[in-house]
């Protein structure tokens, strides 16, 4: 079993300051390591319009590489305005994960759009940085992974990994709109898709995660990493009724694999959940692990999905077991 | 070699027949499959729902010389989609293709957005009963938006050519406003694609094949081809972006295109020419072309005025 030491909230949006658009949530957070900072992607929100709909923003902070808990700065605008009309990230550009391709930086991330019958429909666009990740432009107005006759909408919460000279894109596709006392609810799961060059994907088209706590049960954040000869996956789960609480509010599971396809399901190893009291006393959810200088660290979000920022944890023990 | 279409008349007028789903308006976008004894033409009509229509898919079967109906459909092809699905508003238009002893239909599904209209995604749906029902391979689409056809990808229309899969659809290129208060309208292109089983399609990459002739905010739709005597020719609708429903002098129009490998098309409306007849069903428009060949005779489905709401059309090849 993993054993995490919570070090607390390491970001609170609310007290930024300055940029409209960064009013609340710190959203699925994803590490790019410079060489004195730690960046750290996540996801925002302006507050709500009259109709109390939300549009998300994606941006960054600058953690201090040799004490997380010291920011060095946070990005003056967010890191791609929404798309155009009609597009697929018209309302939305959330969440967002990088990885370094030559003196590039590459975003993947989930575009959001809206609809009549359901509130939304979401595809992954891909965006490109030449600044080491401070500015992106995307590489074209429609996205790069989207839906298709076993993934029907839904295509979203990825995460760009490479392993063995080839791309893995970890995301989720939603399965049904499951109708909770009368609002449309998504059900989601974790797929992953591969890529010689991350541009065109070849969709696995399977479940890799079991259903655990229901057959409805949404699964979110598919964050993988090698570590000894084995890919370990920590993501999250919740109930598809009533998960805005603490009851059916997301938890952070774990999964296993040695081939990165097929995967071994344990969430009792996961070895981090909700706190007795303060800002994850209700909910655990979007963990992202990143190794630094000799620690691994996973940081992850708390109540309310994030909206009062994102926490750090790190690895005690547990991962050779 | 120069042809035009001579004018069967209006083959099909909705009002006049029973239509099943409660449809009582519009048989749209005709398209062709031709059996063995009878010419089925898939159509769409639509279903007032809450102040929208939803458009379902219907056939009528005709004797191969068109000179008799045989009948009507009292059966929509396809089952209601699902909640959130790419087709969940309606299916328009619905393509058939024999292959083997299956029937594919490519579908354009249309779902509903709060932003802008609509957008579309082109789905597939099989037959194992010649056609009569069909049954989708997946509550997705087969060929979607993607980096460079970013919405409004539709419109499908699949011939086995030289040994592969030719796919000819529609995608957006943009939503234009007219005025700062006026909704947004949408422009579109007909590009092509190649497929060896006809399910998976990569999409031409956000590149159109056919010239603009009114600018570059033309709308082009519909396209299907047909190989007469040896060159592949392509009948498509297009027209003005904005005022294309009031003004008849912006609706649609019937345009042509020719090609000898299908790569390079060569727009030429003046050949395979057809326009509307003053005072009749398709005086102010003509729209949704279909080409198809029957008996040794080539043919040619279409709509007229308001976009199909009288049906459809027939008229039939003749060189010059």
């Amino acid at each position: 079993m993993f054993q995490w030491e919570k070090l607390g909230k390491v970001f609170t949006p609310q007290a930024i300051g300055e940029r409209p658009w960064l009013q609340e949530f710190a959203q699925a957070p994803a590490t790019l390591i410079k060489d004195d900072v730690v960046r750290v992607y996540f996801s925002c929100r302006p507050p709500a319009d009259a109709r109390g709909q939300y549009v998300s923003y994606s941006a960054w902070v600058d953690l201090d590489r040799h004490d997380l808990f010291k920011l060095r700065a946070v990005a003056r605008e967010p890191i791609l305005l929404l798309g155009a009309a009609g597009c697929f990230d018209e309302f939305g550009v959330y969440p967002v994960s990088v990885i370094r391709h030559g003196s590039e930086v590459r975003a993947y991330y989930g575009g959001w759009t809206r609809c009549e019958s359901v509130p939304f429909d979401v595809a992954i666009g891909m965006a490109v940085s030449h600044d080491d990740g401070t500015t992106f432009q995307r590489l074209g107005p429609g996205p790069i992974l989207a839906a298709s006759p076993d993934e029907p909408f839904v295509i979203s919460g990825p995460k760009i990994r490479y392993f063995n000279q080839r791309y893995y894109l970890f995301y989720i596709a939603g399965r049904c709109w499951k109708l909770v006392d009368g609002r449309p609810e998504p059900v989601y799961t974790i797929r992953v898709a591969v890529s010689d060059d991350g541009i065109r994907w070849e969709k696995h088209n399977r479940d890799l995660i079991p259903p655990r706590i229901e057959d409805d049960e949404a699964q979110a954040s598919p964050d993988v990493f090698f570590h000894e000869g084995r890919y370990h996956m920590f993501f999250c789960y919740r109930r598809s009724e009533r998960y805005r609480g603490r009851e059916g509010g997301y938890r952070i599971g774990y999964a296993s694999s040695t081939d990165l396809l097929n995967w071994e399901r344990d969430d009792e190893r996961a070895g981090i959940t909700i706190s007795e009291s303060g800002w994850d006393d209700e909910m655990v959810s979007y963990p992202h692990v990143f190794a630094l200088d000799g620690q691994i660290y996973m940081a992850y979000l708390g109540n309310q999905v994030g909206r009062y920022g994102f926490g750090l944890a790190r690895l005690k023990s547990g991962l050779k077991d | 070699m120069a042809y035009h279409w001579r004018k069967l008349g209006h083959l099909f007028n909705p009002e006049q027949h029973q239509l099943p789903a409660g449809c009582e308006l519009y048989a749209q976008s005709p398209q062709a499959l031709v059996l063995d004894d009878r010419v089925r033409v898939y159509f769409s009509t639509r279903r007032a729902e809450g102040g929208k229509f939803v458009s379902h898919v219907t056939f009528a079967e005709f004797s191969k010389d068109f000179s008799a109906l045989l009948g009507v459909a009292d059966h929509a092809v396809l089952p209601p989609s699902g909640l959130g699905c790419f087709d969940e508003h309606g299916i328009f238009p619905l393509s058939p293709l024999v292959h083997g002893d299956r029937v594919l239909a490519y579908t354009t599904g249309w779902n509903r957005r709060r932003s802008v209209s609509v957008d579309t995604a082109i789905g597939l749906a099989i037959s194992h009963d010649g056609g009569q029902h069909f049954e989708r391979v997946g509550a997705g689409p087969v060929l979607t938006a993607s980096l460079h056809e970013p919405f409004l990808v539709g419109d499908a229309f699949v011939r086995h050519f030289q040994g592969r899969f030719y796919l000819w659809y529609i995608y957006g290129t943009g939503w234009k406003r007219q005025s700062d208060d006026a909704a947004p309208d949408r422009i579109y292109k007909i590009a092509q694609t190649v497929s060896d089983d006809g399910i998976h399609w990569q999409g031409s990459g956000g590149v159109p094949i056919i010239a603009d002739v009114i600018g570059p905010d033309e709308c082009q739709a519909l396209p299907s081809v047909l190989c007469v005597d040896g060159r592949y020719h392509m009948m498509f609708c297009y027209r003005h972006v904005f005022n294309f429903r009031q003004d008849p002098s912006r609706g649609y129009r019937l345009g042509h295109a020719w090609s000898d490998d299908l790569l390079v098309w060569h727009r030429d409306d003046a050949d395979f020419a057809l326009a509307g007849t003053p005072g009749d069903w398709d005086a102010d428009m003509q729209c949704y072309p279909h080409v198809f060949s029957c008996d040794g005779q080539v043919y040619l489905l279409y709509n007229g005025n308001q976009f199909g709401r009288h049906g459809f059309g027939l008229a039939q090849l003749q060189k010059v």
